[in-house]
């Protein structure tokens, strides 16, 4: 049954004014503030290697002055992350609602099989492509009607491709094997 | 008067009516449908609208819009799950009326309340779009780089688990931005040896990416979550009487909305929720609020579809995002070759005319569709996610692929769908990197623009009382996330 929104206020109404359990730095958001600097890190390293212009010709703005801005605006904001779960404990939020479970594996399967599937692109094209979609990923997520399945992974992809590329004019790749319309 | 007979006109044609009522259409099934929502359906049209003119591709997106958020409280009403984030505030008394046993009639008092708040903040819209470009003519630079400011300190209080991370997506969006080849000096900028990244990375496929795939993932974790649904036979419209005592509630929240709406970045879920607030607050009877109250449901509706309308303002007559569906519409503005701000409005008024019209129709359409097809949508909650998503994907894959028929677009919209689901996993939102995204070029543009004209002397700036008015309002806004805090603590 959908949770209801007032159990959410309930919820929340009690966890106002509460404190965080987990201490002073939370570890998830210090690692995620510690991957923020490591990327931005490697992007002021990149910077560095911008060509350089004279500043006649880059009017005294030169092209790194803008990232490098945005770089430290960015790191600046990011050294509160391991502490901020306290203030949103304060104002009775909770940081962790949506991460406190680990990932189902249904989702990693998702992504593994839409990269995989993308990467065929190059020999399977559109029309494929969007057929081995709408088969795979219905059987993925626990469809288990495979008549319809099948009639949907054939019938979609044609309407589909029908429409965009008869009506809209775009045009579909047919990859190595040519199949396409 | 002209320029509105001349509005009216670039969309009398049936090909263009045709296509503002398929926005309607699309906006109220995407908005009915749970985990799908008006930035996604306006992020996947974009690249099909690329070949339509400009005028009727914008309005077909401003109509989508108006009934998105309508379509929203459809699901919110009817199974506790609201189909657009505008409606979570419906929800609190619109379930519990429907579970009551009166699902016509919260349908009702819903699509009366939308199509009041979307109408009176039209009329706003109408009014002060071109009374603001007109002020924003005499903007120079720095009035727009502290005006661009402000809006990314306005990130801050956009609905989100955090004012931080707000900003931070929102920063890394206007970082994206940067991608691509300096316009002024021709430097390549972080495109790591791609030559497909010199002109930067495209919206659209980050657009999709990050609302289309994102919420696909995210939708993968609850394949099994079973949904208590109620069925509509059909909507039934408040009565005089009825009307009559929910009037003040109605004007007060529209009003509301369409002030919230006008401020960037704000947008109809805030409008919704502080709508929702101010009805209990001024209620004759707020103890009856999340029992199936009918003021708990017009007010957020008339706020949330007010919101629209206002929002519609900054994004014409400034270039500056409204809300998070209208930087779509800005992103759709840019690749159809406008300049949205007072010049646009300057120059072409009848555009101005144009939308407005276009969503006033969206506003009246939704009010028949919901007439007839209340059964039809309370219907459609029912298509499985199984064949819905993959549905979701093919069409964020056809139109990541079709801006540039390159296969790199498809890819780009694959890792930020990604990466996307993993921010809003850890409390990092998508629409204020989106928003950061759209103002990114702006803000670099103005920034650099100022720099010259005051021989990088930033603090000359400031001789301008209109940069001092918007770095205050800056400063407003970035603080006010703590003064709850400070409040509570007295």
């Amino acid at each position: 049954m959908a949770k209801s929104p007032r159990a959410d206020a309930d919820t929340t109404s009690t966890m106002k004014n509460s404190t965080s359990p987990i201490g002073l730095v939370h570890p998830t958001d210090t690692a995620i503030a510690a991957l923020i600097f490591a990327v931005l890190g490697f992007l002021y390293y990149e910077t560095t290697n911008f060509d350089e212009v004279s500043a006649l010709f880059s009017q005294n703005v030169p092209p790194t002055m803008f990232p490098r801005i945005l770089l430290f605006t960015i790191g600046a904001m990011a050294l509160s992350l391991p502490f901020e779960h306290i203030m949103l404990a304060k104002k009775g939020k909770n940081i962790d609602k949506d991460r406190s479970q680990s990932l189902p594996s249904i989702t990693w399967l998702t992504m593994l099989l839409l990269i995989c599937i993308l990467a065929l692109f190059e020999y399977t094209g559109m029309l494929i492509t969007m057929f081995l979609v709408c088969l795979l990923m219905p059987r993925l997520w626990g469809e288990k009607r495979l008549v319809v399945t099948i009639a949907f992974s054939i019938g979609f992809p044609l309407i589909v491709a029908a429409v965009f590329s008869g009506i809209l004019g775009v045009h579909f790749e047919s990859g190595m094997f040519g199949f396409g319309i | 008067m002209d320029a509105f007979i001349q509005g009216a006109l670039l969309l009398s044609t049936p090909e263009n009516i045709g296509l503002i009522a398929a926005g309607v259409l699309i906006g109220v099934v995407v908005g009915a449908l749970p985990g799908l929502s008006s930035p996604m359906a306006i992020a996947l049209l974009i690249p099909f609208t690329i070949q339509l003119e400009p005028v009727p591709a914008i309005a077909m997106m401003a109509a989508l819009y108006c009934a998105g958020t309508f379509g929203g409280s459809i699901t919110a009403i009817l199974i506790n799950a609201p189909g657009a984030p505008p409606a979570v505030a419906t929800a609190l008394d619109g379930y519990p009326m429907a579970k009551n046993g009166e699902p016509g009639r919260a349908l009702g008092i819903a699509t009366i309340s939308s199509v009041t708040g979307g109408i009176i903040s039209l009329l706003v819209f109408i009014v002060a779009a071109p009374a603001l470009a007109s002020v924003a003519l005499e903007f120079g630079p720095q009035e727009y780089f502290a005006l661009a400011v402000f809006a990314l300190s306005m990130l801050a209080s956009m609905s989100g688990k955090s004012s931080i991370r707000n900003m931070i997506s929102g920063f890394v969006g206007v970082l994206i931005g940067t991608i691509g080849i300096h316009l002024t000096t021709g430097v390549e900028r972080f495109t790591f040896g791609f030559s497909e990244l010199d002109e930067g990375i495209s919206f659209i496929p980050v657009l999709i990416g990050l609302f289309a795939m994102g919420e696909m993932l995210s939708q993968s974790q609850t394949l099994n979550k079973h949904v208590e649904r109620i069925q509509a036979k059909a909507m039934r419209l408040p009565t005089m009487a009825e009307l009559k005592s929910l009037r003040g509630t109605i004007l007060r929240s529209s009003g509301i909305g369409t002030f919230i709406g006008i401020l960037p970045a704000e947008g109809s879920t805030v409008a919704a929720i502080i709508g929702y607030n101010e009805a209990k607050r001024f209620s004759k009877t707020p103890e009856k609020f999340g029992t199936g109250h009918a003021e708990g449901i017009a007010g957020p509706e008339a706020a949330n579809n007010a919101a629209a309308g206002g929002a519609m303002v900054p994004t014409l007559a400034l270039g500056i995002p409204g809300s998070g569906s209208t930087a779509l519409i800005l992103a759709a503005l840019i690749m159809h070759g406008l300049r949205p701000g007072p010049y646009l409005l300057n120059e072409t008024p009848e555009f101005l005319y144009a939308i407005f019209i276009a969503m006033l129709f969206a506003n009246l359409a939704f009010l028949g569709i919901g007439l007839v097809g209340a059964k039809f949508f309370s219907m459609i909650t029912f298509i499985p996610k199984q064949f819905l998503w993959p549905a979701v994907f093919v069409f964020s894959m056809i139109g990541a692929y079709s801006g540039s028929s390159s296969f790199i677009d498809v890819w780009i919209m694959m890792g930020f769908g990604i990466v996307g689901f993993f921010m809003n996993r850890h409390g990092f939102s998508a629409a204020p990197l989106v928003m950061g995204l759209i103002l990114g070029a702006m803000v670099e543009e103005t920034f650099s623009q100022s720099m010259i004209i005051y021989d990088n002397n930033f603090m000359m700036m400031f001789e301008s009382k209109i940069v001092i008015l918007f770095f205050a309002l800056t400063v407003v806004s970035l603080t006010s996330p703590f003064w709850s805090l400070l409040r509570g603590k007295k």
